[in-house]
């Protein structure tokens, strides 16, 4: 899964008007299991679309999202992998990174900016990568 | 597209904007305030493509040093985090670009082009399939194709657009279409990321003293990868896909190919700093 994969998912998720959080690693210090700019989608009950650490420090950055979809603030989380080292966890981690977790808010993939929303707007978007997505 | 006047560009504005760009074949370049002094400005992002910028941070000195980055950004193509100061506050921009997916063709839609193209377009490719037999090229043989198309052997990259990003794999029926496709490549002096051929030991050869009897350049084909794929052994059309792709992703991202078990070493390494241990307390 691609940026551009995880933004349709984002966009899908979003115009069920379902609440969401967005994680994207910012910064890396050691052996991280992925690199900046991973991203992962995280919805009100938990469940993740992507991945930014391959099972490694995620538990974290789930409850972090949780709690960034309450209170609307986004904030930067930092995973320390470095005390998994000797741990059997599935994936072997170490190093150290920094999270951004920020909302998603629902109402925001209704339509184009400052648009009508509902399916007028929807049908206008056609041929503007909704419908390159289903192709592709 | 102009929403300039908005009062924050959203999430989902932007990734709807990001989609759009790489769906014309565009770059775009996001710009993110996550950290600083104080956190109502947190999450505020700009986002530049090649003819727009929207969104602002609404921190002006901020918006000026974030219009540069992004500007960066759109030709280096990262991802990093940068620290800003304004008037003794320090901030912290998030600077990230996007880049098309690269452009993979495969010539021939036959038993190997089909799980190639399922593979390639998991991997990140977007996906063209040629062939030059319509009952072949056809969009239901090829669900996670961007495009499929009925070829002119005699000209078959007309439709087709080759540029420095371009993977192209030649898995045609026979070689003679092989041969004819990289012949045109070579004298269309077209410069693909990557160019693959399959091919057994016997016919690649025959392929290779074709090229260079027509007076093509020895250098021109140093960068061909024919026998096309990474050895693993592979027998079944699926196995054979699964070679090419590894071998695309190597490409790609600069990997060596080689076993990782087998470069690192790791138990040899741990087992002679034991031994070396032993030794010295004894």
């Amino acid at each position: 899964m691609d940026d551009r994969d995880l933004y349709l998912a984002l966009l899908e998720t979003a115009r069920r008007l379902q609440p969401l959080a967005l994680a994207t690693v910012v910064r890396v210090k050691g052996s991280t299991p992925r690199r900046v700019g991973s991203k992962m989608l995280i919805d009100g009950e938990g469940r993740a679309v992507g991945t930014i650490g391959g099972g490694c420090g995620e538990a974290e950055v789930l409850e972090a999202a949780q709690e960034v979809m309450r209170s609307g603030t986004p904030r930067v989380v930092r995973v320390d992998l470095t005390e998994d080292a000797l741990s059997w966890s599935p994936a072997i981690c170490g190093g150290v990174m920094d999270v951004f977790v920020e909302p998603v808010h629902a109402s925001d993939a209704g339509g184009e900016p400052r648009g009508p929303r509902g399916r007028s707007s929807r049908s206008g978007r056609s041929g503007r990568g909704s419908d390159r997505a289903a192709a592709g | 597209m102009s929403g300039t006047r908005a009062p924050v560009l959203s999430v989902a504005e932007a990734a709807r904007e990001i989609v759009a760009a790489l769906d014309r074949a565009e770059r775009a370049a996001v710009v993110t305030i996550v950290s600083g002094p104080s956190s109502e400005p947190l999450g505020r992002r700009l986002l530049v493509t090649l003819g727009s910028a929207i969104g602002h941070l609404g921190i002006p000195e901020l918006e000026e040093r974030a219009q540069e980055l992004a500007r960066e950004c759109l030709e280096t193509g990262e991802r990093e985090l940068h620290p800003v100061t304004v008037g003794g506050d320090v901030w912290e921009l998030y600077v990230e670009s996007h880049v098309p997916r690269p452009d993979l063709i495969i010539v021939g839609a036959g038993h190997i082009a089909q799980p190639l193209c399922r593979i390639a377009a998991m991997i990140g490719f977007r996906v063209t399939v040629l062939d030059d037999r319509q009952e072949f090229a056809r969009d239901e043989r090829f669900p996670e194709a961007a495009r499929v198309i009925v070829m002119n052997p005699d000209d078959p990259f007309r439709a087709v657009p080759v540029g420095a990003d371009t993977y192209i794999v030649l898995v045609t029926r026979a070689h003679k279409y092989d041969y004819d496709c990289l012949r045109h490549l070579l004298n269309a002096g077209l410069r693909p990321a990557y160019v693959g051929m399959i091919g057994s030991r016997r016919r690649v050869r025959a392929v290779f003293e074709a090229l260079l009897r027509d007076g093509i350049d020895p250098g021109q084909l140093e960068t061909l990868r024919a026998p096309i794929g990474l050895d693993i052994g592979a027998e079944t059309p699926q196995e054979i896909a699964v070679s090419i792709a590894g071998e695309l992703i190597q490409h790609r991202r600069g990997g060596s190919g080689a076993m990782l078990a087998e470069r690192e070493d790791l138990l040899g390494r741990v087992k002679r700093k034991q031994e070396r241990g032993h030794h010295g307390r004894s």
